[in-house]
């Protein structure tokens, strides 16, 4: 759900100004993603559930985690798709 | 969806370079600089400098985050170390 | 007169992404497509080969 607000209402400055700000923010944020590729990252769920797992990709709407070597409560999975609604944090060192 | 996540790419961006604290879902509670703010998820990514140059990056689903409250105002240093964080070609520039 | 075309206009799906990305993210709208699609790209290849499954089966939060 990307926020259009306040498009069409404003002028192009006000416009120009908006996407600035959308790009620098998404561009840190994607960034971020790549960096995490290959780490050990922690997650903290819904319902006081926490696991970790070697993070891999994430789909553009940031909807879906996909990561390998998931250590659960109950086992191990050694490849899974973490919905980003169950997650309420995720944690990781670099 | 909630008054965080309908925010403007302008208002997540008065957060980026302060320190904040965070309250998300099931009582959880955040605190560290802003890097960003995703304008997709509205995911926010807090960063803590530990030993050794070491950084501790947080990221708190824009869906869980209920209040965020700027503890910090920051300063020049910090927004220059949080620029250089994840940005490559940047960081090689820099040591130069 | 101008003719009309019987045929929708030709419309390919990735066009109709740059213009959204356009009004999204103006002049640096190729730079965040750039990124986006490597990422994508790696999410959709390695569900492709791994076949990775939810977990948990059922959503923690409904």
């Amino acid at each position: 759900p990307i926020s259009i607000s306040t498009m069409g209402c404003g002028n192009e400055a006000d416009l120009e100004q908006e996407q600035q700000a959308r790009v620098a923010l998404r561009e840190r944020y994607l960034r971020s993603l790549f960096a995490m590729v290959g780490h050990t990252i922690h997650f903290t769920m819904y319902e006081r559930v926490n696991v970790s797992a070697f993070f891999d990709a994430s789909d553009i709407d940031i909807l879906n985690f996909q990561v390998s070597d998931l250590q659960t409560p109950l086992g191990v999975h050694r490849e899974a798709l973490l919905r980003c609604s169950d997650i309420i944090s995720y944690t990781f060192e670099l | 969806m909630s008054e965080w996540q309908r925010k403007s790419p302008l208002e997540w961006q008065t957060y980026v370079n302060k320190e904040v604290k965070v309250t998300a879902a099931e009582k959880h509670e955040y605190k560290g600089w802003v890097l960003t703010i995703d304008p997709v998820s509205a995911n926010v990514v807090l960063v803590k400098l530990v030993e050794d140059g070491k950084v501790c990056v947080s990221v708190i689903l824009g869906h869980a985050v209920q209040k965020v409250e700027i503890v910090n105002e920051g300063d020049d240093e910090m927004k220059e170390r949080l620029a250089h964080l994840f940005m490559p070609e940047e960081s090689k520039a820099y040591g130069h | 007169t101008t003719r009309r075309s019987v045929q929708p206009p030709a419309e390919r799906p990735g066009e109709r992404r740059m213009a959204e990305m356009k009004k999204l993210y103006g002049v640096g709208a190729a730079k965040i497509q750039a990124m986006e699609t490597a990422m994508q790209l790696a999410f959709d290849r390695n569900c492709d080969k791994k076949q990775p499954k939810y977990w948990p089966v059922i959503p923690l939060k409904l």
